[in-house]
């Protein structure tokens, strides 16, 4: 019975994972950037919640919609100062920057907050089927990520724009020649992947507490999510991190949370030894 | 329609074209031939707003498209067959043809541009929900044919499409060429393959080492006494 409770609550955080993931993979697929600092994104989104709440005294529901907001302009200039300038420069060249732009997120967040851990106290109640437990606060998280994800789909495969970034993502010359405009595009991509965080992070709010290196583990996780499944492969990411959150789950379930997430990195690194590319991913020829 | 004049472009510091000058008229097929690094797949690159020229003038429709972006000037009318279609491969062949009718100007005809590609590709309506990357070249072919027209476009380009295709589809993609001029469309077409693209074309260029040797009718160019024993082989 514990088991299947961490099964269920390990696919409860898989869900999140998936939805999280899914701005990161299409960054890379689209962009082609390799947004380094992701989790210290999720942490800014967070920080604004409670600014918004705490500080503002602004209804939770609307903080979470004004940081979403937010975390999409963000994210879009970012791209304008310094990614865009990147595209075309060596790989290390774009991951100085945006490791820089990471240890600026954090040392902002360290010098407004102090290293204290911020909260918004929202209790909700722990629900159960029988002997199955879990908190209402992840299955809120699951089941709105699911819709999300599922919006999300819907606007890649129905809307001419979603077609654009799909087009952009596999042949961005020949998209141009379809009448794509490639740089609005990137823009387009860089906003919804802010806007993706900043909505996991209003999912996280009754879940987590912030501190200023709190985008660390989220960092390597998404990114251990995201090449598991295959980079830019958003089906890839998406099973992937099912995989993951139950993993993880499981294991700490019976051990504690230290192991569980060893075993997540262990297992990824099994795989990519035998498949480099991904669970889903193409062999590439770069 | 199409007025190139001047034009020259490089790729960093290697120069490919040397001060180009044709002209493309309405309703006309210029074809450009030459030999493998003549520089032709440069040109298209140029007209087409993927590669910036050093120094000369495009004219189309009057109004100068140098320099401009290539979605700008797929907006304009002027639409790429690339070289071995480059079709996108993770969409299947309806997704091809809708990204194709991305401009604007055919965005609200995306059902009849879809009804008469399917009358001229009738295979590409049986493979609609087929995903794009497990055709065969030839297939490709025709659906990146097919997904220019979607664009509704003045001027269609074709950069060699007879490229890396069995004798037998050639045929065949040079048929659908003929009837695209059929239906008074605009082309300017590129190819080494000089015997094929002669039976289509209303005005010839020759283009060697990034300079046009030749320009004249369809009877000029095979009577040259060069031409002949150069690419025709006589």
């Amino acid at each position: 019975m514990l088991a299947l409770s961490a099964v269920v609550n390990g696919i409860l955080y898989g869900g999140v994972l998936a939805l999280l993931v899914l701005g990161l993979n299409l960054m890379f697929g689209v962009v082609q950037i390799i947004h380094f600092f992701y989790g210290q994104l999720l942490m800014v989104g967070l920080y604004l919640i409670y600014v918004f709440t705490i500080w503002c005294h602004i209804p939770l529901i609307l903080s979470c919609l004004l940081t979403v907001g937010v975390l999409l302009l963000i994210n879009t200039l970012v791209h304008v100062l310094v990614v865009k300038r990147l595209l075309t420069a060596d790989l290390i060249n774009q991951f100085l920057a945006l490791a820089s732009v990471m240890l600026i997120l954090e040392n902002l967040c360290q010098a407004i907050f102090g290293t204290d851990i911020k909260g918004i106290p929202i209790n909700l109640p722990v629900m159960n089927i029988g002997e199955l437990y879990f908190t209402t606060s992840n299955l809120i998280a699951f089941v709105g990520s699911l819709v999300f994800a599922a919006l999300f789909y819907i606007f890649l495969n129905k809307t001419y724009i979603g077609l654009a970034i799909r087009a952009v993502a596999q042949d961005k010359e020949v998209a141009g020649f379809m009448g794509i405009n490639i740089y609005n595009i990137y823009i387009v991509t860089m906003a919804l992947g802010g806007g993706l965080v900043g909505i996991v992070a209003a999912f996280f709010t009754p879940i987590y507490s912030v501190y200023p290196h709190f985008g660390g583990s989220f960092t390597l996780i998404s990114f251990i999510i995201v090449v598991l499944g295959g980079m830019g492969n958003l089906l890839g990411g998406f099973i992937a991190a099912f995989i993951i959150g139950v993993i993880t789950i499981l294991v700490s379930t019976f051990s504690n949370t230290e192991i569980g997430l060893i075993v997540s990195y262990l297992i990824f690194l099994f795989v990519i030894l035998i498949r480099p590319q991904g669970i889903l991913g193409a062999k590439v020829s770069r | 329609m199409l007025t190139i004049e001047k034009i020259s472009a490089s790729y960093g510091q290697i120069r490919i074209l040397h001060d180009i000058s044709m002209e493309v008229l309405k309703g006309e097929t210029a074809v450009l031939v030459g030999p493998n690094g003549a520089g032709k797949t440069t040109l298209l690159k140029v007209i087409s707003g993927a590669l910036r020229p050093n120094s000369g003038m495009i004219l189309f429709d009057n109004q100068r498209i140098d320099g401009k972006a290539s979605h700008e000037v797929a907006e304009m009318g002027i639409s790429l067959v690339p070289e071995g279609g480059r079709i996108f491969p993770e969409f299947t062949v309806f997704e091809n043809l809708r990204v194709g009718s991305y401009c604007q100007r055919a965005r609200n005809r995306l059902r009849e541009n879809i009804d008469e590609v399917f009358g001229l590709f009738p295979i590409l309506e049986n493979r609609r929900s087929q995903v794009a990357g497990s055709l065969s070249g030839g297939e490709r072919q025709m659906l990146a044919i097919a997904r220019s027209l979607m664009s509704q476009p003045k001027l269609i380009m074709f950069d060699e499409p007879s490229s890396g295709l069995a004798p037998k589809i050639v045929v065949d993609v040079f048929e659908f060429i003929k009837k695209i001029k059929e239906r008074g469309y605009s082309i300017l077409l590129v190819e080494q393959n000089v015997k094929k693209s002669i039976q289509l074309t209303d005005h010839t260029h020759l283009i060697e080492s990034g300079r046009l040797q030749f320009v004249g009718s369809r009877e000029d160019f095979i009577r040259n006494p060069q031409i002949k024993k150069a690419y025709l082989g006589i």
